[in-house]
């Protein structure tokens, strides 16, 4: 079985999920830092609030997913993020 | 006669049989003709008026949904009402900045209603920000009754309250006529040329003059098409901007400098063989300082889509002249003399190499509108001289929303003072700073942004992450202080000393206390730029550091 993009009927596990977040977050991450799933995005990462939508971008066109409009307004932290990605993988809402 | 509104400016447009097109997807527009936004608004009014809110209320509306916030904008003017417009939540994990912030707001505008989205209105009922205000939802308000005219009203009254972006302790609302906003979009489409037959392209927040104005409002004035996407889609996919003025053929089009760096460094080459940009006839560039490096690099970097840098249109305006000042056509620069500018106070072109600034030309003053450099006493200088930027004319706001005080500092013999720095020549503006963050020290005048950008070179601070601000102090000179956050994964010892010694040698001024701070500590707005003010603040109220976090 394949992770990567969720095409097909395959859904990528949430650990496949949290281990691509944090890749794709390491991509954006103009310096080298520590990152983990703890990491918290504006406080630990230094993301403003333009790399946090870059992110949402990212996240969106990868796993084939649509971030609500205020669907990470209480996230924090990268595996934080990771489950919300996770959710909206397993329980798609319709692309617009 | 009937008075010049903005329901009879929409009533207008919606005779032209024209429309705005919401992009969500590049090729899916919801179409909102202006003549279906006419209806929908009368209904919106009639529910709102059906709620007894009578003509005159505050009404803010917290709608980051592009077409929610058009609709809902035209019906609380249908109704006489007039409305506030509240910048969203931003994306992740700054719910209790946007709670204090929406806060401040209602409360400085006595809003009586909060017109927002279902999943919103749980967060305002959440922070209890919102007591004085009934929430509304717009579903909530489908069903009218419809009114059968919009209520009258003319047009020295008062048509919207904008509040500046970033004040947070005592947030100052500006109040712009029905009259402002006409001379103002009249200016503008007298200035650029503006037809029925061009079509304006913007992704810039609604709740912001550039966006509001520049672009929502001027379209509808000019009877002309507008295709609208929001801020959020932009920062996610930047292409998004160029594709809709490719696809739709653009022809007018404003961001902020930052916009340009963003497209340079986010379209991939390999996007841009789709682009046609020809038909852009109007790249306008304001809202913060324009950077001819950036807008060079952004018309090279875009030369095979047809794009041509002669259509660069730096300007200058502010909210509380509606917006637009002054316009340049093409991109134009003077490069001065960087220390007979701190020591003089005069901009003079640059010779034999010594060490020079760059700015850019924000061009002449639109029709039927006036600007002059005064001194501190408010006495015109010469040309060349900086000084207090001061502007003249029928867009001119009325003043501050119950705040005679901050009123009559800004509205003085009939001029406004901008609170910005610049000089002209030639009859064009050329923009230097801000009077309210100007260092003065034993009599020099010192702007943070070069200090800033000076620090940001020190190794081991985050390039964005640097605010330095003065603290004045009656009858002695300025403190002045450094911010700065630090790397977090390259920490570099004596990191303050390093900062104090590039300043030294870069601007000859001693900074007084340097305070490093982990990443995320300084305080930005939504597009991520650093708020000195709100940093100085906190400063003075010592929350600066003691934040949720340590290192």
């Amino acid at each position: 079985m394949r992770g990567g993009p969720a095409s097909g009927p395959a859904v990528p596990s949430h650990e496949r999920i949290e281990q691509e977040t944090i890749e794709i977050v390491r991509r954006l991450i103009r310096r080298p830092v520590a990152l983990g799933p703890d990491s918290e995005l504006m406080a630990d990462l230094g993301f403003d609030s333009l790399q946090v939508l870059e992110l949402v971008g990212e996240l969106e066109d990868h796993f084939n997913i649509a971030v609500p409009l205020n669907g990470l307004t209480h996230i924090r932290t990268v595996s934080q993020i990771a489950a919300e990605v996770a959710r909206l993988v397993n329980a798609p809402e319709p692309l617009a | 006669m009937s008075e010049s509104t903005l329901f009879a400016a929409l009533e207008q447009a919606a005779c032209s049989g024209r429309s705005i097109r919401v992009l969500e997807q590049i090729d899916q527009p919801l179409v909102l003709p202006y003549e279906t936004l006419r209806r929908e608004a009368l209904v919106l009014g009639g529910a709102l008026r059906a709620r007894g809110l009578e003509p005159g209320a505050r009404v803010a509306l917290i709608l980051p949904d592009v077409a929610d916030f058009i609709r809902a904008f035209f019906g609380i003017a249908a109704a006489g009402l007039v409305p506030v417009p509240l910048f969203p939540p931003a994306q992740a994990g700054d719910l209790p900045t946007f709670t204090r912030q929406s806060g401040h707001i209602l409360d400085a505008s006595r809003a009586s209603a909060v017109l927002t989205s279902g999943d919103i209105a749980p967060l305002l009922d959440v922070s209890g920000a919102s007591s004085a205000a009934c929430i509304l939802t717009l579903d909530a308000l489908r069903d009218g009754p419809a009114l059968s005219a919009a209520v009258a009203v003319t047009s020295d009254r008062t048509a919207l309250i904008q509040f500046t972006s970033g004040s947070t302790a005592a947030p100052k609302g500006v109040m712009l006529t029905h009259g402002n906003i006409e001379a103002n979009t009249a200016a503008i489409r007298h200035n650029l040329n503006v037809r029925p037959d061009d079509v304006g392209v913007s992704w810039l927040p609604l709740y912001h003059d550039m966006g509001l104005i520049g672009m929502l409002m001027t379209a509808v004035y000019s009877t002309a098409n507008l295709v609208i996407t929001s801020p959020v889609q932009f920062l996610k996919r930047p292409t998004i901007w160029l594709e809709a003025i490719s696809k739709y053929r653009g022809t007018i089009s404003f961001a902020p400098n930052f916009a340009y760096a963003l497209c340079l460094r986010r379209v991939k080459p390999s996007q841009l063989a789709g682009l046609d940009l020809s038909s852009w006839r109007v790249a306008g560039c304001g809202a913060e300082p324009v950077r001819a490096e950036t807008l060079r690099a952004f018309a090279d970097h875009f030369a095979s889509t047809g794009f041509r840098r002669s259509v660069f249109v730096p300007s200058y305006g502010l909210a509380e002249h509606c917006l637009a000042v002054t316009f340049a056509t093409g991109l134009k620069v003077d490069v001065v003399d960087r220390a007979v500018l701190g020591r003089e106070s005069r901009a003079i072109p640059v010779v034999n190499g010594s060490p020079s600034v760059t700015v850019v030309s924000c061009g002449r003053p639109v029709a039927n509108h006036d600007v002059r450099i005064v001194d501190d006493e408010g006495h015109p200088l010469p040309e060349r001289h900086v000084g207090r930027i001061v502007t003249r004319g029928p867009s001119v706001m009325a003043g501050y929303f119950e705040n005679a005080g901050a009123t009559a500092e800004t509205l003085r013999d009939g001029w406004l003072h901008t609170g910005d720095l610049g000089y002209m020549t030639e009859g064009e503006l050329f923009v230097c700073g801000r009077t309210k963050d100007l260092i003065i020290r034993q009599g020099r005048k010192y702007h943070p942004p070069d200090l800033e950008s000076a620090i940001a070179d020190v190794q081991g601070v985050r390039p964005s992450g640097v605010v330095v601000f003065g603290i004045t102090s009656f009858n002695e000179s300025d403190t002045v202080v450094a911010v700065l956050e630090a790397r977090a994964s390259s920490p570099v010892e004596d990191i303050a000393e390093h900062v104090r010694r590039r300043v030294r040698e870069t601007a000859g001024l001693e900074i007084d206390q340097v305070i490093v701070t982990p990443p995320g500590t300084i305080p930005r707005t939504t597009s991520g730029k650093v708020r000195r003010s709100e940093t100085r603040a906190r400063f003075e109220a010592g929350t600066l550091v003691a934040g949720d976090r340590g290192p």
